[in-house]
């Protein structure tokens, strides 16, 4: 039996990717599973997705700890979240990035494999969707599996979701990255800190469940008003870039963003503001200051301001 | 002094809503709770009884602004019956885990099909499993008394659970007899005043109540319930024996034993059908024949240990239902027999009063005499016994 | 009509809708949520049913919301606020308000029978439907909300039927028709009119309903960006009219342009080519929408003119 991990976020087809792999192995004659993380997802968080496949029936129903390969759809993701954590030492990673393997960093250095999946996508999409690329590489790197058992599992999977069409353009999208998949031993130079959750015991628990305000633990804030503790700047694609020398203060983007995300300069203390800000009319510093660890890369800021003084850069 | 009058089920209920000093009522009518609903719509109106009352246009509301009201910090009451219950069920799962002591009694009826309007327990029983203390009085007195000892084991800070008492449908709710209500001076010494301060929902010191969670959290949350569930056993018992102190009358907590010291069979009974079962046990004793009977008083938490010690000193136990768990039995004769687990002991179920039907006199002495004869044979016949249905052979 | 008009300028720093929500990128209910929360202010509870708002507001131990915070399930927004309000009344503490945040499924669907009754007993709480046309939470499904056309997850575009058969729930409507103080219709995309709304709920007794419409640009196939300029040609289109009601008088707020018969006069096929969710409607679907919208334009404006 094998057991591969997906890493994606919610939105970019981990799960699918998933269900295709499985469906290509089973097309191949084996028994095969495919299955989300057990939570809920919102669009830009990260997501797991795991597939396990073996000659007989499967009996495990539980989440796989332990995979035998990794499979990174999105490059940004080894930056949040140690990718290899459980890989077996046999394992390997399959990486979307335009990296060669050697130069790739994560928390161990692994068997890895890379192609630039966006960039297939991309050319032959049309769209930054990497679930179908990443496949390619998959079945290039593994060989666990074929290339035509693949574009076959795409074609059952997307072809329900997404039409025949659509689904044969992501079967090609996988053959390109079959081509151009290279395999190699990645560094293993991130260092991932702690990871910090607040889990009781049942003694510990609160009665009731009940929590009130900003309640310190040793794992960070919990209660209300602790959600600050998620840094949601990670899901982040493209980045607003403020040209407060534009700014008039209508503070329009100050009140769209869904985040909370940007401040008036005006409504910072003066050491925070910036030498050589401009003022408004009525005197108050022009401009606003953009907090990356919650901005989510919408970019309504951007389509909203009227002046035209925020951009969104890759 | 106490003042004693001749007063409905249902009186008894919507009064000991008034003496417990609730705060906060919803609810809406269903036969044959309806009475309670009225009674403390006049009490509010008269001025008597100051509490929020909100005449909602459901049972699932009822239940719903009962809990927020409860999580919100202040002693709230509802009532309901039947297919209200039934309604409610998706809400009855929320206190539990939050730990919201509401009071609730239930005016046992029939749930359909086929609609009927009669005692029966099939209301109840699919409610067992989502944390409510559960209890089964047996006349207009012990509703009252029930409802005031109900919020005191409810509120307790090693309990935090909700309580239900369960009254029969007519032969409770609608039957007259005397009931004594204490001075309320002595009620609010014995229960004072709720001080919600594991849950409430005040601004001035706010608090998360029912939040979204992930399986990391939960299963704490549910073996939480499940010892504030075992605790309640001890508080149960203390507040029982206080009561009886305070206010002399001996309900003997988890279950009441009746005649069982040298009994060869016994019967465990739900309800006012433990009523009828006294008068059969005193008449077979003159008979010469042995035979006790256990007033199954709670039924969650389930007094698992109180049984196996009586059933250790008898020879068989017979289990009255007023419900069935289709192809299992009766809900109380299932769970008897599995607290009972590894004692060679015959465990008869019986099944009568179904959709309301009266359970006789007669009935309830065949079922003592079938237990008295499993008892002198070791073993019983029949594991579940149809009593009083045409065509069936009890 | 009393009105101290609200604008952005007025609202504090403040959040205590906090970040760290685990919302879609560009989320109208998130916009919405936050700023309402600059409005009401600390002495305010909040309750919300099953909903997006439910996951993203607060995944334990987590929270955004720093003001006391309640949840029981998913079709009793109105009655559990009103239950919440009644205890702060019991308790003494009747200047805090009671704001019950749900989805148009919660409320148009599973939620109208709870909503009616409380209405109807003029309940002292103010019920916000941020609309955003679908059962999203759940993963984008038709709701009474939904408009004609739209492709959700249970009115796919097939090769018999194409997208929702039926028309939007008028949900307002519904609500005026319980003679209650207050209610309103919104849009995250007109803060001055939203905000002035919410301040005016915010102070006032009894039963108040206000309906926001809330891009939800996952569930409408619309890049996160354009999350503003949809909601603003909803209103420019008449697919979504910004009204309220105040004491048995209805004001239509903002008016869409109309051309020289007094017919609107932006096509309603700008907001659809905006959206991918109505990407496969035919002409002649289109046409049977605006259709609609033009007599429900006409509607509102006889509703306008009945109720003075």
């Amino acid at each position: 039996m094998y057991e591969v991990r997906f890493h994606g976020r919610g939105g970019q087809g981990a799960v699918m990717a998933a269900q295709a792999l499985a469906d290509a192995a089973f097309i191949e004659g084996n028994y095969a599973v495919a299955f989300p993380f057990f939570g809920a997802e919102r669009r830009g968080a990260p997501v797991l997705a795991f597939a396990r496949v073996d000659k007989g029936k499967i009996y495990e129903k539980t989440q796989v700890y332990e995979p035998d390969y990794v499979v990174v759809l999105d490059d940004k993701l080894p930056l949040m979240v140690d990718v290899t954590k459980g890989l077996k030492d046999t394992g390997m990673a399959i990486i979307n990035t335009s990296l060669k393997p050697e130069e790739v960093e994560l928390g161990r250095a692994v068997k890895t494999a890379t192609v630039d999946a966006t960039g297939v996508a991309l050319e032959v999409l049309g769209t930054p969707i990497t679930n179908s690329a990443i496949l390619g590489a998959f079945a290039k790197a593994t060989g666990v599996v074929s290339i035509e058992s693949i574009k076959k599992g795409i074609m059952d999977i997307f072809g329900a979701r997404i039409g025949e069409r659509l689904a044969e353009k992501n079967a090609r999208a996988a053959e390109v990255a079959y081509e151009r998949t290279s395999v190699g031993i990645c560094k293993g130079t991130l260092i991932y800190p702690e990871e910090k959750k607040w889990l009781p015991t049942a003694q510990e628990f609160p009665t009731g469940g009940a929590l009130g305000l900003e309640v310190k633990t040793d794992a960070g804030l919990i209660g209300l008003g602790s959600f600050v503790e998620n840094k949601t700047g990670s899901w982040r694609t493209f980045m607003p870039v403020a040209d407060n020398s534009k700014c008039v203060n209508c503070k329009l983007c100050w009140f769209y963003c869904p985040e909370g995300a940007i401040e008036m300069l005006m409504n910072l203390p003066e050491s925070e503001i910036p030498a050589g800000t401009g003022t408004d009319p009525k005197g108050n510093p022009k401009g606003i200051k953009i907090d990356y660890d919650y901005c989510k890369g919408c970019g309504i800021c951007a389509n909203e301001c009227p002046t035209k003084a925020i951009t969104m850069e890759r | 002094m106490p003042e004693r009058r001749l007063v409905s089920g249902n009186y008894a209920a919507a009064y000991g809503a008034l003496r417990a000093n609730v705060k906060f009522i919803a609810a809406f009518p269903i036969t044959p709770q309806t009475f309670i609903v009225e009674h403390i719509s006049e009490f509010v109106n008269d001025g008597i009884m100051k509490a929020e009352f909100m005449r909602v246009e459901s049972e699932h509301s009822a239940i719903s602004a009962t809990v927020s009201a409860e999580a919100t910090g202040v002693r709230s009451f509802t009532a309901t019956a039947s297919q209200g219950l039934a309604l409610m069920h998706e809400i009855l799962a929320i206190p539990a885990p939050l730990r919201l002591p509401i009071v609730m009694p239930v005016v046992n009826r029939t749930v359909a099909a086929p609609i009927g309007i009669w005692a029966e327990y099939n209301d109840v029983m699919p409610q067992r499993d989502l944390g409510w203390m559960m209890m089964f009085v047996e006349d207009n007195q012990e509703v009252f008394d029930m409802i005031i000892q109900g919020y005191r084991i409810a509120e307790d800070k090693r309990v935090l659970l909700p309580f239900m008492p369960n009254l029969d449908a007519f032969i409770l709710s609608h039957t007259y007899e005397p009931v004594e209500f204490a001075d309320q001076d002595d009620i609010d010494d014995f229960l004072p005043e709720y001080k919600a301060e594991h849950a409430h929902l005040w601004p001035d010191d706010p608090m998360a109540i029912g939040v979204f969670s992930p399986p990391e959290y939960i299963q704490e949350y549910r073996y939480q319930t499940e010892q504030a569930m075992e605790a309640s056993k001890k508080v149960i018992k203390e507040v029982n024996d206080e009561f009886a102190k305070e206010f002399g009358r001996d309900y003997h907590g988890l279950v009441e034993e009746f005649m069982t010291d040298d009994a060869e069979a016994i019967m465990i009974t739900l309800g006012t059908v433990t009523s009828t079962a006294r008068k059969v046990v005193m008449d077979m004793r003159k008979e010469g024949k042995k035979v006790g009977l256990v007033k199954l008083r709670f039924l969650r938490p389930f007094p698992k240990e109180e049984l196996r010690k009586i059933a250790e000193k008898v020879d068989a136990i017979g289990v009255y239902d007023r419900s069935i768990s289709y192809s299992a039995g009766g809900p109380a004769f299932v769970e008897v027999r599995n607290a009972l687990y590894g004692m060679e002991k015959p465990v008869i179920g019986y099944l009568a009063g179904l959709g309301g039907r009266d359970v006789m006199y007669s009935d309830i002495k065949l079922m003592f005499e079938k237990t008295l004869e499993a008892a002198g044979k070791g073993k019983a016949d029949k594991e579940v016994v149809w009593v009083g249905t045409r065509g069936v052979n009890p | 009509m009393s009105s101290t008009k609200i604008t952005i300028h007025d609202l504090p720093k403040e959040n205590l809708f906090t970040g760290g929500h685990t919302a879609c990128p560009g989320c109208g209910a998130a916009i919405l949520v936050r700023n309402a929360m600059k409005v009401f202010g600390k002495n305010t509870v909040i309750y919300t049913p099953a909903n997006c708002l439910l996951v993203f507001g607060g995944t334990y131990p987590n929270i955004s919301w720093k003001v006391p915070y309640h949840h029981v399930a998913f079709e009793n927004t109105a009655v559990c606020s009103a239950g919440i309000k009644r205890a702060l009344k019991a308790s003494g503490k009747d200047d805090a308000l009671v704001v019950g945040f749900a989805g148009d499924g919660g409320t148009a669907d599973i939620g109208m029978q709870a909503l009616s009754g409380a209405a109807e007993r003029n309940e002292d709480i103010l019920y916000i439907m941020y609309d955003n046309e679908a059962y999203m939470n759940t993963g984008i499904q038709r709701s009474g909300s939904t408009p004609y056309g739209a492709w959700t997850t249970t009115t796919p575009a097939g090769k018999v039927i194409k997208g929702k058969e039926r028309f939007k729930k008028d949900v307002p409507q519904i609500m005026i028709a319980h003679n209650v103080p207050y209610v309103a219709t919104a849009s995250i995309a007109y803060p001055t009119d939203l905000l002035t709304k919410l301040e005016k709920a915010k102070n006032m007794k009894g039963f108040r309903y206000l309906q926001v419409y809330s891009t939800c640009p996952t569930g409408w196939r619309v890049p996160p960006e354009k999350t503003v300029e949809v909601a603003k040609k909803a209103v420019e289109t008449g697919m979504w009219t910004l009204y309220e009601y105040e004491n048995g008088k209805m004001t239509i707020n903002v008016k869409p342009k109309l051309d020289e018969n007094g017919n609107l006069a932006v096509p309603v096929r700008d907001y659809l080519k905006m959206q991918g969710r109505f990407r496969h409607m035919t002409d002649a679907q289109i046409e049977t929408l605006q259709k609609w919208v033009n007599e429900k334009w006409k509607r509102d404006l006889a509703l306008e003119k009945a109720l003075q």
